[in-house]
């Protein structure tokens, strides 16, 4: 099968209709990415650490952006290098920077410092730095090392941070028998309340949260993380290795469930129910998940036969394709800015032949994309929200911005608001409106990446 | 008022305010000599950011213009986040995508790689090449390389084609300045590349306006009309940061508006340049004066009955026309929505934070209102700033405890000062200052860059003498709000 929409030929492998598209490579320059850096993975991940002290080693507007995190607001602290350090070293400013920080935030338990491009390429020796400072303040300094460039994606500052987490955080306090019903959630980012209904329904299994990482996670209770007697991975990308490693060390079982969607959650709980070998808790499950469907029911009736394209993270691809399937919705699209190859794996598995597959799109794809399909919405970041609605599009900003998803409440809130999305009436005003002579005449014109046609270019502009 | 848990989502409190250290009942006290960021090495949520960003948001208000970030991905996405978020609009900002082979080699191939699939893909009009910390740590020769750019664009695409493309280069190392001089150092980059002088005047007035919104460029290109006066706004975001939704779209999508790249090179046969904003466009201004003997016209920014009179008075001298009677009467309303509402403003103590122009421009504006600025902090080191704060408040009499001007501090610094006063009716700043808003109980006014929680802000002007009528009217609705929740026992 032929890709349907114009791509620069060294773009081709990494749009696929039918097979796993091409993944986990370098970025071509130019082509306006919507990926982000080594920093913001690892701040994605490690930003909800409550009692730590977050530094960020590096010009003043890393720490700027790291301030804000899934659409909430943290104090950070940084070293605001300038000219000065940048030439003669920053080494000195980080020492006084940590001691001075742990003096103002005296209650924290730990301080994290953040490297960033800037001192990844001075060559400073953080590490011994933050050892030195761990000796004399007598608590950890760790070192996250995410100078912006490294790895190709954010996807390795997740791993980068999820090292760091199991190297200075993870099982620290002294060992201890398993702590009875209790389990960890890795990869569970507490996005609008998510982690509020996941646990929720866990505590009707009657089950306790040790450390959710990284939505609600502080370093005692990751310290206390090894003696859950099961590991949930909610996000694969950022939780799988976690949990592969927590199996290694310290022989706790896991399991890859989602939240999202009905039937997902409902086998997450049952799964979850029959590890613990309580079933007759779970009985209540499958009546929930009815209960939550008749709630959606008139929404579920204004979305049956809409299609819909995904483009986010990596990991959620195929339990949001799944959960979309639920809503009666046919996915057309599913992208990822990071997917690893198991990541589209499973995606393919969910979905099938036949529908587009895009690694790392590009803004320029995503328009041709909406150009061409017109999908009753588009599911992705803040960034492509706005190029959607100029194209007259609905688009659901996921990870959301308003309420959970997560659970059964979640599909509820989901299904409603996609209806809302869909249903609203400005799509219907910006599509009729006054005829304008241009307006006619201009459908869709195409400037077709082989014609390189500036004089195409510029009849096609307003 | 204690808000525990948001009705609408039901996310307690607490999860919001995430990891700051409230006020009560456990406020633990901080040492106090390492409260004034001028004695400490960490800063602690700067209220200023990197100066990509500033020369990123200038290249936006060129008409069908990208901007290329030779740095690594998050310099652009970063940044990209934060316009979307304030504007609500699409920004396309391109990438050159450093990976750890950049870093060890060289931008090199990046950038002419880069600057080749933006034009296939994109067939922009202009590119602006912003460079980094990166590029610029790892010494990038980018003159060169850009040199290189253009020749490989000549071969793929003719040089007919290629040479229609300018590319203007500004130079951000992050850690040297803020987004304030990096829209500075665009400003003089554009003028620098593009400005050339053919020898005939043009009878009009270059406009940089500086970190100001679409809603205030447009309030100024109000104000220029009724004067009968013909203007090129350099960086003119007006539209293509605020464009109207009226699909089918071309592909690939470019908002309308902006500044044409023949006026850029205009620019050099103006009568003058006001840079509105001294911080942010002055670089161009003095630049077009000093090649071109093109007047500039630094500031003050036109916020207020003061600020806008002096930019009218200016724009009288240089161009000869009259003030007309159409502004006037704009004035003589918001000299009479002062007088109106002065009862709510008279000795309110007001703190204003934010860049350091609007800081400048709004200080001068409260004290028009009769309002006594306890704390006045611009996120942006300024060698005028303390003076300039001095100077307006000598201007305008002020007898009232002299405020702490931080220059350059953080918002750790402007919170602790103000949790000390005993008195504080009112924050002006941008939305960074939420979380002092409500932890100190005190409304806060949204004003500057950024202001991303609420919606609006990006279209509402506050330069101007309308401009002028919106602020104070917010200004003094949200003390209203906190003073007087009821809104039945209240009458203006």
């Amino acid at each position: 099968m032929q890709i349907p929409i114009d791509v620069i030929p060294e773009r081709a492998g990494h749009l696929e209709v039918v097979e796993i598209p091409a993944c986990d490579r370098r970025t071509l320059p130019g082509v306006v990415s919507q990926r982000a850096c080594l920093l913001y993975g690892a701040r994605w991940m490690l930003a909800a650490i409550r009692d730590a002290v977050h530094l960020i080693h590096g010009p003043v507007g890393c720490a700027y952006y790291s301030g804000t995190v899934r659409k909430k607001n943290y104090r950070v602290f940084s070293t605001a290098l300038g000219e000065k350090e940048i030439v003669f070293g920053a080494g000195q400013k980080l020492e006084d920077a940590i001691r001075e920080a742990v003096s103002l935030r005296p209650r924290s338990s730990a301080v994290l410092v953040y490297t960033t491009c800037a001192v990844g390429l001075i060559g400073e020796d953080v590490e011994a730095i933050c050892k030195r400072a761990s000796a004399s303040l007598g608590l950890p300094v760790v070192p996250v090392n995410c100078p912006g460039f490294g790895g190709v994606s954010q996807g390795k500052g997740h791993d980068v941070a999820a090292a760091a987490l199991l190297e200075h955080f993870i099982g620290r306090a002294p060992a201890g028998p398993p702590l009875e019903n209790s389990v960890n959630i890795l990869g569970e980012f507490d996005v609008q309340g998510d982690l509020k209904e996941i646990e929720q329904l866990l505590q009707r299994l009657g089950l306790n949260i040790i450390c959710a990482v990284s939505g609600r996670a502080t370093v005692e209770n990751m310290a206390r993380a090894h003696r859950a007697g099961l590991n949930i991975v909610h996000c694969g990308r950022t939780g799988r290795w976690l949990a592969q490693k927590m199996e290694e060390r310290f022989g706790i079982p896991w399991r890859k469930v989602s939240f999202f969607g009905l039937a997902e959650t409902a086998a997450a709980l049952q799964a979850i129910a029959a590890f613990f070998n309580r079933p007759r808790e779970a009985a209540w499950v499958e009546k929930e998940a009815e209960t939550a469907r008749q709630r959606a029911l008139s929404y579920l009736r204004r979305l049956a036969g809409r299609r819909v394209a995904l483009f986010f993270g990596a990991s959620r691809m195929d339990s949001m394709a799944r959960a979309f399937g639920e809503l009666g919705m046919e996915v057309v699209l599913c992208g990822s800015q990071f997917g690893c190859r198991e990541d589209y794996t499973e995606s393919r598995r969910c979905l099938g032949r036949g529908t587009l597959m895009i690694d790392d799109a590009h803004q320029r794809e995503l328009e041709e994309f909406l150009h061409r399909y017109r999908p009753d919405l588009l599911v992705g970041g803040t960034r492509e929200r706005f190029m959607a609605h100029k194209m007259g599009i609905p688009f659901l900003v996921f990870p959301q911005e308003t309420s959970p998803y997560a659970g059964f409440n979640g599909f509820v809130n989901l299904a409603r608001e996609v209806a809302a999305l869909v249903g609203a009436p400005v799509w219907r005003l910006g599509n009729s409106g006054f005829s304008r002579k241009e307006g006619e005449e201009m459908v869709v014109k195409h400037v077709r990446y082989m014609e390189r046609g500036i004089n195409e270019n510029e009849r096609s502009s307003l | 008022m204690q808000l525990k848990e948001i009705p609408v989502t039901g996310i307690p409190y607490d999860q919001i305010k995430i990891e700051k250290v409230p006020a009560a009942p456990e406020y633990c006290e901080r040492p106090a000599e390492l409260i004034p960021s001028a004695n400490r090495a960490v800063v602690i949520n700067p209220n200023r950011t990197c100066m990509p960003l500033g020369a990123m948001w200038a290249v936006l208000g060129v008409r069908k213009a990208i901007p290329f970030v030779q740095g690594a991905q998050g310099c652009t996405t970063y940044v990209r986040y934060t316009f979307c978020r304030i504007f609500k609009e699409p920004a396309v900002i391109a990438t050159a995508s450093f990976h750890e082979d950049a870093a060890v080699f060289g931008g090199r191939r990046n950038l002419v790689e880069g600057i080749r699939n933006l034009v296939v893909r994109y067939w922009p009009e202009l590119i602006g090449v912003v460079t980094t910390c990166s590029s610029e740590i790892i010494g990038d020769d980018m003159v060169s390389f850009i040199k290189m750019a253009r020749a490989n664009l000549r071969k793929e695409i003719g040089p007919e084609k290629a040479d229609r493309i300018p590319i203007v280069l500004v130079n951000t190392p992050s850690f040297a300045g803020s987004h304030v001089e990096g829209y500075d150092r665009a400003s003089r980059a554009f003028v620098e590349t593009l400005a050339t002088t053919r020898g005939e005047p043009n009878g009009k007035v270059n406009i940089i306006p500086g970190l100001f919104y679409p809603g205030d460029i447009r309030e100024i290109k109000h104000l220029l009309r009724h004067m009968g006066v013909e203007a090129i706004v350099l960086f003119d975001i007006s539209d293509t940061l605020d464009a109207p939704l009226e699909p089918p779209m071309s592909v690939p999508y470019y908002p309308p508006g902006g500044t044409a790249v023949g006026e850029i090179r205009d620019m050099a046969n103006s009568l003058a340049t006001f840079a509105l904003q001294p911080h942010a466009g002055q670089a161009g201004a003095r630049y077009l004066e000093r090649k071109y003997g093109v007047r500039a016209v630094v500031g003050p920014p036109p916020v207020g009955v003061q600020g806008t009179d002096a930019f009218l008075k200016a724009l009288r001298e240089i161009t000869g026309k009259p003030i007309p009677e159409s502004l006037l009467q704009e004035r003589g309303r918001l000299v009479d929505s002062l007088a109106d509402t002065l009862h709510h403003t008279m000795m309110k103590k007001v703190a204003v934070m934010g860049d350091p122009d609007i800081v400048l421009g709004v200080t001068r504006f409260v004290l028009e209102m009769g309002m006594e600025p306890v704390a006045l902090a611009g996120g942006t080191a300024s060698k005028t700033f303390v003076h300039d704060v001095e100077a307006i408040l000598a201007e305008a009499g002020y007898e009232g405890e002299p405020p702490l001007i931080i220059n350059g501090g953080d918002l750790f610094e402007f919170e602790e000062y103000l949790k000390k006063q005993p008195r504080l009716d009112l924050i002006i700043g941008n939305s960074r200052a939420v979380d002092i808003s409500r932890e100190l109980q005190v409304p806060l006014v949204r004003v500057g860059f950024p202001i991303y929680d609420r919606f609006g802000y990006q279209k509402r002007p506050i330069v101007g003498y309308r401009g002028g009528e919106m602020l104070l009217a917010e200004i003094v609705n949200s003390m209203l709000d906190y003073q007087y929740p009821d809104d039945r026992t209240q009458q203006l």
